[in-house]
């Protein structure tokens, strides 16, 4: 290291500051000069005034100027190579550099290759002759192999590389060697004082995924400036059969067909058989043979399903392994599919036809996404004793066994509107109906002259499941009346629309003119979670009666409103409306998004941060539990569960699995909310599977026998699910062949004028005259490690000099008889 | 069924023993619970001139549809003028008139607009039974303002207004002088009907009960199938196209064997 010492101005004047000084230090100097000429005085004397007029200028300079002193220690540096390998898991895959012969792991092979004496004695010469060279992994990011830069090839060791991430991006990797300001790891690259000569890439070469990822990458190689010398870790023969895409829509719709694409590729198993079989959460939902055809040969397949429910499910292509196959990773392809209701199955029956009925056929007919069924009764028993029986009707029978035990459970929401059920043959089904809520089916019971008036839903497993009494008729009341929205009704999904409206205390609504005088079910309301919505004031006593209430019986929802008059919210002289819509299809809207349990309506949510994740990343599960009235619910029990989905792995000879092979949980536990009806996980990074998260409510009705001394929660309770995957290495090990890896490399080389090598030739061996940098860059440069500044100005001693410099010339002037 | 109680579902009939569960289920029930009944109005428009040339014509209708159907109209169906608060306790209104009808002003005409975008039903009946045009030509002219851009086309002979109950071929009335019907379609439903066959002139009774009005060419039967046209209106007022459902639709074709 050297010094380098050097004046520094930190302040400088306009120009014509600088001149006027100039002028002024000549003058001052040439005044000098030719005075002392002039008077008759010893030369020591002169020179005395000389020298001190000059450091009373040169002080004036120092100050005006505000000079300072600057040390330098400088060094020199060499060119630097740097080694940039691959990490990746294709690294890890075994291939053969003959047909019969062994079978060897790329990075086996590279790091066989490094700890060789020819290749160690390469890099002793390289610096030798003054080049550093750097070690870096690359995979998904770059890391600097520090052990290896601090080596200097005296003990063979060999390179610390895992070969399981789960990418390998070179371009990153490459641009990152001249820096990157907006990264931490390639500014350190930016600031690097040795300038880059040369690279060297150590990779398989599967890299890009496509051609256009491969001109890209050529296009960042050739930027460098910088000769790239490649070594192919590759061997050109492979044993393997690997999913490499499928192509399957995030969503899908219950009943229609989806069609998921599937290609599939294998190499040296040409001829063989093999199965491919599609997976529903682990369990086999379709297979097919597959005879393989020849090496790197795009095999496509496709799989159609038609999803029976809704949810979101974890589907995976997995293809049974060959013997002395190079890996099995790339055996099962895992994809999430949310499904969703394509259309919503309604079934609507009234008992008579009015405008209340007419007013709810209308909104839900005009919904493209709702497939009404109705059953009106248009003529009674004593109508048709009167009839014509000759008259031509369009009547046709109420298929009550059809609609009420064959296709109930196909019905997404079943709408009881002013039915008179006995009267129609429907009461000995009423038990039917109460087993569908329960077992999650969705049930909307409107009042008026028939069905809740009369009685017909006497039934003691229907009266069990709603949270009013239907046991005692209610007959109707046809005065008008104005509801009143309860507290909880104004977060309702039911009715949070009409409140947020400002329709809370029914200001602006027109009254109703029929209801039920309904009661609540005091016997199994609270089990039920039944809600009073709307309420009315009675009008005979002090006090409320409930006219819209809901319940969460089993899985299912169940909504009651106690009366037939609801369209009069979308029919009145003086109806406001709310962005276009009337108060009755804000009601309505909120009605069927509720009990169809449209995701905003839930009231025990799961989610995990993330749909996938890598095995080194945890895992977040948050719960949030709202009430009845749909507010944040504090300290509820919730017992939550992860388990696997999918067997951990496809061992050689494993047979297909399904169901069973489903193993149990692999974390669970219990939560309490806290104030703001919240809970959260965060688990340990997982094993590569597909996994299903699970949270239920803790309640009296739900708990289960103890197993092992925990307490369980029954499987009817409700839950909220979340599926999630954990990849162990994405898509990096679905093209394994290294051939393409192989072409890809030679031709970076050859576009940055390196050379290209590969570890399974024979006598492959690092060059030593390795392609540097010809533009000088190559030469090495200096480097100011530190500097050192001495303000010389801004100090008592720069004062005083300029002082000594004045005071000093006068002093001697008037000893020397001068004035 | 859409349903007659006769037809009480054959599948269900085959069923055990049926009728004494029904018997045991309508006994079950409280029959002194009467309470009050869900009763639909027919209103009528009152304006200036020939607002009711058939009087008691909706009365009838009333009566029939009680007599024939489930629905339960009030008996006295009532008036309504076009800037009342009423009109709009029904989303139904019945629009007679004969030789001509006088413009209702704008208020009226806001309030009808409102009516019908709303989702009401405006049926028109023109009681000269297509001697006199100019009834029609008033409604033609009051329904460019009213309801500006909407055309008054013919109603297809195979609309659900055709079958809403009875299977219906041609919209008798007093007269049969249109073998169709005018009217507004928009938005998958009909906002305004136009009858020219005088069909309030079939359902009018004397006090006496016997028909006001002979109907012609046809004469009883003529009004039968008005009447049956009638209660096809006011089914498809409250069911709008229930009859159109595939349920239905399917049911009618096998049982006629229609395909």
């Amino acid at each position: 290291m050297t010094e380098r010492w050097q004046l520094i101005a930190g302040f400088m004047p306009p120009t014509w500051a600088i001149v006027l000084l100039a002028v002024c230090a000549l003058a001052a100097s040439a005044e000098a000069l030719w005075a002392l000429q002039r008077d008759a005085l010893p030369l020591p004397a002169r020179l005395a005034i000389l020298a001190l007029r000059l450091l009373a200028i040169a002080g004036l300079f120092a100050v005006a100027f505000e000079l300072s002193l600057a040390i330098d220690h400088v060094r020199e540096y060499g060119p630097r190579v740097v080694v940039l390998v691959d990490d990746s898991a294709s690294m890890g895959i075994a291939d053969r550099a003959a047909p019969r012969g062994p079978a060897t792991a790329r990075v086996e092979r590279v790091q066989a290759f490094f700890a060789d004496e020819r290749t160690r004695e390469t890099l002793a010469t390289w610096r030798a002759r003054g080049i550093d060279v750097e070690f870096r992994a690359f995979a998904e990011s770059t890391q600097v192999m520090e052990e290896v830069v601090a080596k200097t090839g005296d003990e063979p060791e060999p390179l610390p590389l895992t070969a399981d991430k789960p990418a390998s991006n070179l371009a990153r990797a490459l641009s990152r060697l001249v820096g990157d300001p907006g990264d931490a790891a390639s500014a350190s690259s930016a600031l690097d004082p040795r300038p880059l000569a040369g690279v060297v890439i150590v990779s398989d070469g599967l890299v890009a995924e496509d051609d256009g990822a491969d001109a890209a990458l050529v296009q960042i190689a050739r930027e460098l400036e910088t000769p790239l010398t490649t070594i192919s870790a590759g061997a050109p023969h492979l044993r393997d059969i690997s999913v490499t895409r499928v192509r399957a829509g995030e969503f899908a719709f219950v009943e229609n067909i989806s069609e998921f694409e599937v290609e599939l590729v294998a190499h040296g198993l040409a001829g063989e058989q093999t199965v491919v079989e599609l997976r529903r959460d682990g369990v086999i939902i379709a297979s097919t043979p597959l005879r393989l055809a020849a090496d790197g040969v795009v095999m496509p397949l496709r799989f159609e399903v038609a999803p029976d429910r809704t949810g979101q499910f974890v589907f995976e292509v997995v293809v049974h392994p060959a013997s002395g196959e190079a890996t099995t990773a790339n055996n099962r392809w895992p994809f999430v599919v949310k499904v969703l209701r394509d259309k919503v199955r309604v079934l609507h029956v009234s008992g008579r036809p009015d405008w209340d009925v007419r007013a709810l056929r209308t909104l839900m007919r005009k919904d493209p996404n709702v497939e009404l069924l109705s059953y009106y009764i248009l003529r009674g028993l004593d109508d048709s004793d009167r009839e014509d029986r000759s008259a031509p009707l369009s009547l046709i029978a109420f298929p009550t066994d059809a609609l009420f035990e064959e296709e109930l459970g196909s019905f997404d929401l079943v709408i009881l509107h002013n039915f008179d059920a006995v009267n129609h043959r429907v009461g000995r089904y009423l038990g039917n109906i109460a087993q569908y809520v329960q077992e999650g089916g969705a049930l909307v019971v409107i009042g008026g002259d028939l069905g809740l008036a009369t009685g017909d839903y006497r039934n003691p497993d229907l009266a069990a499941i709603m949270p009013v009494d239907i046991q005692v008729p209610t007959g109707l009341d046809t005065r008008p009346f104005r509801p009143r929205m309860t507290d909880a009704a104004r977060r309702h999904p039911v009715t949070a629309r009409l409140a947020e409206a400002g329709f809370t205390r029914w200001d602006g609504l027109p009254d109703l003119d029929s209801y039920n005088p309904i009661q609540a079910n005091a016997s199994t309301r609270s089990g039920l979670h039944a809600t009073t919505l709307l309420e009315r004031q009675s009008p005979d006593e002090p006090g409320t009666m409930p006219l819209l209430m809901t319940a969460e019986p089993g899985r299912g929802r169940v909504l009651v409103l106690a009366t037939g008059s609801t369209w009069r919210l979308g029919f009145a002289a003086d109806l406001p409306l709310v962005d276009g819509a009337r108060p009755y299809d804000l009601l309505w809207l909120g009605v069927i998004r509720w009990l169809l349990r449209d995701a905003s309506s839930e009231r025990l949510t799961l989610e995990t941060d993330r749909a996938s994740y890598g095995t080194h990343a945890p895992v977040t599960l948050r719960a949030t539990a709202l009430s009845t009235s749909y507010a944040p619910e504090p300290e509820v029990g919730i017992h939550w569960l992860v388990r696997p989905l999918t067997r951990d792995g496809l061992d050689e000879g494993s047979a297909p699995g399904g169901a069973d092979a489903i193993a149990d949980a692999i974390a669970r536990g219990e939560w309490t909310t806290d104030s703001l009806g919240r809970a959260s996980e965060t688990l340990d990074p997982l094993p590569a599977g597909s996994y299903e998260a699970t949270a239920r409510r803790i309640e009296p009705d739900t708990l289960a026998e103890p197993v092992d001394g925990e307490v369980g929660v029954k499987d009817t309770a409700p839950h909220a699910r979340r599926v999630f995957l954990v990849r162990e290495a994405g898509h990096e090990l679905a093209w394994l062949d290294a051939d393409p890896g192989r072409e890809r490399l030679a031709r970076l080389a050859e576009a940055t004028g390196g050379v290209a090598l590969a570890l399974a030739d024979a006598g492959a061996e690092l060059p030593v005259d390795l392609p540097l940098r010809s533009d000088g860059a190559a030469e090495g440069q200096e480097n100011v490690e530190s500097r050192r500044q001495i303000a010389l100005w801004d100090s008592w001693g720069a004062l005083l000099l300029v002082l000594l410099g004045f005071a000093g010339e006068w002093l001697v002037r008037r000893q020397s008889g001068l004035r | 069924m859409a349903v007659a109680s006769t037809g009480l579902g054959r599948r269900a009939l085959a069923a055990q023993d049926p009728l004494s569960q029904y018997l045991d289920d309508r006994a079950a029930l409280t029959t002194d619970v009467m309470g009050e009944v869900l009763r639909i109005d027919l209103p009528q428009l009152r304006y200036p001139g020939a607002w009711d040339p058939r009087p008691g014509a909706m009365q009838q209708l009333a009566s029939e549809l009680r007599l024939r159907t489930r629905l339960e109209p009030v008996r006295e169906p009532t008036t309504v003028t076009a800037t009342s608060r009423q009109l709009f306790d029904t989303p139904f209104l019945y629009v007679a008139g004969m030789s001509g009808m006088p413009t209702l002003g704008p208020e009226a005409e806001g309030q009808l607009r409102r009516f019908v975008d709303l989702g009401g039903l405006l049926v028109f009946d023109a009681a000269d039974g297509g001697v006199d045009l100019q009834f029609e030509r008033d409604v033609r002219e009051m329904l460019t303002r009213v309801l500006p851009g909407s055309l008054l086309t013919r109603v297809a002979r195979d609309h659900v207004l055709f079958r809403s109950f009875y299977i219906v071929d041609e919209p008798a009335g007093r007269t049969r002088t249109f073998d169709h019907v005018l009217g507004i379609q928009e938005e998958g439903r009909l906002k305004v009907l136009l009858l020219r066959n005088d069909l309030g002139g079939a359902l009018a009774r004397k006090p006496d009960g016997l028909p006001a009005y002979p109907c012609t060419p046809g004469g009883p039967i003529q009004r039968e199938w008005a009447i049956r046209f009638a209660v096809n209106i006011l089914l498809y007022a409250t069911c709008t196209d229930y009859k159109s459902d595939r349920a239905h639709v399917e049911t009618l074709l096998q049982s006629r064997n229609w395909r």
